[in-house]
């Protein structure tokens, strides 16, 4: 259940290695989205709190579940496409199951940490693409701490707007 | 004015990666600014937040200086708007803060390029204690990020004016 259990976040190493940087802000930023959602009632998870935005938390974790499976799954492991919902349906709550969208996100991380581990090098691409016209690993570590960054700026607003809570 | 944003490139480098990133959310911030007059830079415009977008151009020149110039370089701390007061801008000139900001990305930009390495920390520090060039790289993008993010829900909250 996504509301159940204190996040767990660890900030990262002033000092490492390229591939330990980028994934420790990458799994920063997960936990921050986690964070920002819990203990909110299904209903405020799909409040869309900001005027005129049609974003929620809920929407968020739905679209960060899609680009998980399109980056990590898609381009870097070829396999698909497997998009579970439609263009913009992912920010489409109204009916949305909660647990549903939570299994598979955390479901669709699991899987990204298993692709990125089978690569042994940050300047590879994915299959059937090659150096010159696909997306590298670091391309796609760098650009996914970026969107969650960036998603996780909205899901400040987003929260503070439901219930005033604020925080990194 | 028109705001230049370039897209980072599929491959590269690190150094070259990490660079384009930060500049890509540079302009981003720029871009989340255009067009507007300074009573809407100035407004804070979603209800339960503080925010502002002139705030956040303020408050980015302070991270800027921090990171750079304070970390990096090992100047001495004299941070303008260090802390909250980077949000307090009822009465801020327009002009002197988006010169603020730009000044500190140029000077940001000066304090890389003397680092021969991402592994290397700052002039005053030790490795093993130090924060490193790598660590400020990615920080600085996913705290542009993140504001942008807030600016993001500032602007559509401003004109409607949406996207990336």
């Amino acid at each position: 259940m996504h509301g159940m259990t204190r996040t767990e976040r660890v900030y990262a190493p002033f000092e490492a290695d390229e591939r330990t940087m980028l994934t420790a802000w990458l799994e920063f930023h997960r936990a921050t989205l986690a964070m920002k959602c819990e203990g909110l009632t299904d209903d405020q998870l799909r409040l869309r709190s900001v005027t005129p935005s049609l974003l929620s938390l809920l929407g968020l974790v739905r679209h960060m579940a899609e680009v998980e499976n399109n980056w990590f799954r898609f381009w870097l492991a070829g396999d698909g496409p497997v998009a579970r919902y439609d263009g913009d349906e992912d920010f489409s709550v109204d009916g949305a199951d909660v647990d549903e969208a939570f299994e598979y996100w955390r479901q669709e991380c699991a899987n990204a940490r298993e692709i990125l581990a089978s690569f042994d090098s940050l300047d590879e691409v994915g299959p059937g693409q090659t150096v010159d016209t696909g997306f590298s690993v670091r391309w796609v570590l760098v650009h996914m701490i970026e969107e969650y960054a960036r998603h996780n700026g909205h899901a400040d607003l987003l929260r503070e707007s439901i219930d005033g809570e604020q925080g990194n | 004015m028109t705001v230049d944003r370039v897209e980072p490139p599929l491959g590269a480098d690190e150094r070259t990666m990490l660079l384009a990133w930060l500049d890509y959310h540079r302009a981003t911030l720029e871009l989340k600014c255009d067009g507007l007059t300074d009573d809407q830079l100035r407004q804070r415009a979603v209800a339960a937040s503080d925010l502002s977008l002139l705030g956040l151009v303020r408050h980015l020149g302070s991270a800027e200086y921090l990171w750079f110039r304070f970390w990096l370089a090992g100047e001495t701390p004299n941070n303008p708007y260090d802390g909250d007061i980077a949000f307090e801008i009822d009465d801020a000139d327009v002009a002197e803060t988006f010169a603020f900001w730009r000044g500190e990305c140029a000077h940001a930009r000066e304090v890389v390029a003397t680092f021969a390495s991402l592994d290397d920390v700052g002039a005053g520090q030790q490795r093993g204690a130090g924060i490193s060039l790598r660590y400020t790289l990615v920080h600085m993008i996913e705290e542009y990020a993140r504001h942008n993010g807030h600016a993001d829900l500032l602007r559509e909250a401003i004109d409607g004016t949406t996207g990336d």
